[in-house]
């Protein structure tokens, strides 16, 4: 193998490079502590850690993979995985394909002052806080409230339907398309927009009607990004927006609600089991990764794009 | 074989396909929007009507007293003073962190770059997750106080490889230029780089800033005392959590005056929410393009 020509290390150079790792050293501290500490603080997983104790030492209590195992056999563990599957199934059968049918849509309208006013309007739930967006939907549901009056209408019981574990899902999905699809679908429409226009006016003089010029034309033009998209998404299936659930569920909805940040939550953060609830996140991501990794190695290999 | 088609006529939508599809835009807008103009029309009604909840077209009577008892809440104040020192704070120092590591990793020269490039992508892939982190700011002695809501959100690595994206789009030779004509490092960054990057550092601080507004997960877990939570907190202890009744977060004077006005728990929860989200709802169409920009940054980097 040849070898590079090197340019000769001088003391000029050395200086530039002391003042440049100067800089950064700051912020690689920051690294360091806040992102490179909790993968080291997983070591707790495979311990009974007490909160003040050191992580390494003699008082240390090594519990092997036990944690891992009470987990995995432990009464919660089908419910979780079955909840966390539905929830993001649902994710991503309609907060996937929203985004792609809303970009398709508003491509539709020629109109520009009218396109630009719309999108505008759909970015606005992405801005809005989840806690405002969780506030306003359980208002919503409550009984009495502005849905469950609307429900009504189709027979439904004036009930609050928070409480409602049946309810879950969808209430939960609805939230997710309203408050995501209008910022989701702006990669879409730049793509859209970059095909090239004089396909379309010859796919008219064809005689192309709107359908065909969208099927043949407009997906097979963003067809990449969809692609990358769905194995993304396919790849993050196990990762569910437990920010929104922590709000939207209530004991009456663990049932079908509790999902693994949230179980994470109530038994660590709040019950102090720290090390048992390190073992079952970790364990989660591992999957989790295992997953990205498998998606991202199908990308690169149908698409040619991938995280790495 | 088929005919030839005789006339070769653009064809053109049908106008009534057109009109439908106008319609279905109109309706999906409406879904996006009703809800918010629902929540304002309802806090501005009467308060009469506001109790029955069936305002759904416009205001019916018009009553800023859901208003008036907010702004004479001083929780309500503090919140607010809280979340805007930690937006400030973190969006100051998230620009400074971005462009510290960001300006560095353009120099060919750097020793040990690919080293350093590793060290940055690890953590986006892995982290140690909910416990270890709060465990970590235990141990730190952050819990409770303010500065966890700062110190560990004012460094994003995603943001620092945008960042490095936008740096190394401009020429070298600049650079070279300017160290020609004596420039030292520090100089070179704020004299010839910073200058050009206000695109990006506007992207990153719009970015910075809704995000640390909105936020409400950190603040939760590592702040159990009212007294530094930020307004997201202060307002899932209204808006969600049901255990408490807003008459019971207000004090006795301003609960006896909610009585007395006749508001209702559910109007004053509507002026909440509109409260809270105007700096966000007037601001968000003016800096939309820099968000726009952002998902198509991102999207280069994938």
């Amino acid at each position: 193998m040849a070898k590079k020509k090197k340019r000769p290390t001088t003391p000029a150079v050395i200086r530039e490079n002391i003042q440049l790792y100067l800089l950064m050293l700051p912020v690689f501290i920051l690294i360091v502590i806040f992102c490179y500490g909790p993968m080291f603080g997983l070591v707790i997983a495979f311990q009974d850690y007490m909160p003040g104790s050191p992580f390494f030492g003699e008082s240390v209590d090594w519990m092997g993979l036990r944690h891992f195992q009470r987990f995995i056999q432990g009464k919660y563990f089908g419910r979780l995985i079955t909840n966390t599957l539905v929830l993001s199934g649902l994710n991503l059968l309609f907060g996937f394909t929203a985004p792609i049918l809303f970009a398709l849509l508003i491509d539709q309208v020629k109109r520009i002052r009218f396109k630009k006013l719309v999108q505008t309007a759909s970015y606005m739930p992405y801005f809005i806080s989840t806690v405002v967006v969780a506030g306003m939907v359980l208002s919503f549901i409550d009984k009495g409230g502005m849905v469950t009056r609307f429900l009504t209408l189709f027979g439904l019981p004036n009930q609050n339907w928070r409480e409602q574990a049946s309810a879950f899902p969808a209430i939960y999905t609805v939230t997710n398309v309203w408050k995501g699809f209008g910022f989701g679908s702006i990669l879409y429409i730049s793509a859209i927009t970059s095909i090239d226009q004089s396909q379309y006016e010859s796919a008219r003089i064809d005689g192309a009607n709107r359908g065909q010029q969208c099927w043949y034309i407009t997906l097979p033009g963003i067809k990449n990004i969809i692609a990358i998209n769905l194995i993304m998404a396919i790849g993050g299936i196990l990762g569910t927006n437990s920010d929104l659930i922590l709000l939207l569920y209530t004991p009456a909805t663990y049932d079908v609600a509790d999902v693994i940040g949230t179980y994470t939550y109530r038994l660590g953060i709040q019950g102090g089991q720290y090390s048992y609830t390190a073992a079952a996140g970790l364990f989660m991501s591992a999957i989790g990764f295992t997953l990205t990794y498998i998606a991202n190695k199908v990308s690169n290999r149908m698409t040619g794009y991938g995280l790495w | 074989m088929k005919t030839v088609r005789t006339k070769n006529r653009i064809r053109e939508g049908s106008p009534a396909v057109t009109a439908i599809l106008y319609l279905l835009t109109i309706l999906v807008c409406l879904v996006t929007v009703y809800p918010m103009y629902y929540v304002l029309i309802l806090s501005i009604s009467a308060p009469e009507y506001a109790a029955g909840m069936d305002v759904y077209l416009f205001p019916k009577g018009f009553s800023l007293d859901a208003y008036k008892m907010l702004v004479g809440d001083m929780e309500m104040w503090r919140a607010y003073a809280n979340t805007i020192l930690y937006t400030v704070a973190t969006t100051a120092l998230m620009l400074v962190t971005c462009v510290l590591v960001a300006y560095p990793l353009t120099y060919k020269r750097l020793m040990g770059r690919k080293y350093v490039n590793m060290f940055l992508l690890i953590p986006m892939y892995f982290s140690g997750g909910m416990i270890p982190a709060f465990l970590l700011i235990t141990k730190l002695g952050l819990y409770g106080s303010p500065l966890s809501q700062i110190i560990p959100a004012c460094f994003s690595i995603w943001n620092i490889i945008l960042m490095k994206a936008f740096f190394s789009s401009i020429p070298e030779g600049l650079r070279e230029a300017a160290k020609i004509d004596g420039g030292g490092v520090v100089q070179i960054l704020t004299r010839v780089y910073l200058p050009v990057s206000k695109p990006i550092l506007a992207v990153i601080a719009v970015y910075t800033i809704v995000g640390r507004w909105n936020s409400w997960f950190d603040a939760l877990v590592y702040l159990p005392r009212t007294d530094w939570q930020p307004l997201q907190l202060f307002l899932r202890r209204i808006l969600v959590e049901n255990t408490r009744q807003v008459t019971e977060i207000l004090n006795p004077e301003m609960a006896a005056e909610m009585v007395r006005k006749q508001l209702s728990g559910a109007q004053l929860k509507y002026a909440m929410i509109i409260f809270t989200s105007l700096p966000v709802l007037f601001t968000y169409p003016f800096f939309q393009k820099y968000f726009v920009k952002g998902v198509m940054l991102g999207s280069l980097k994938e």
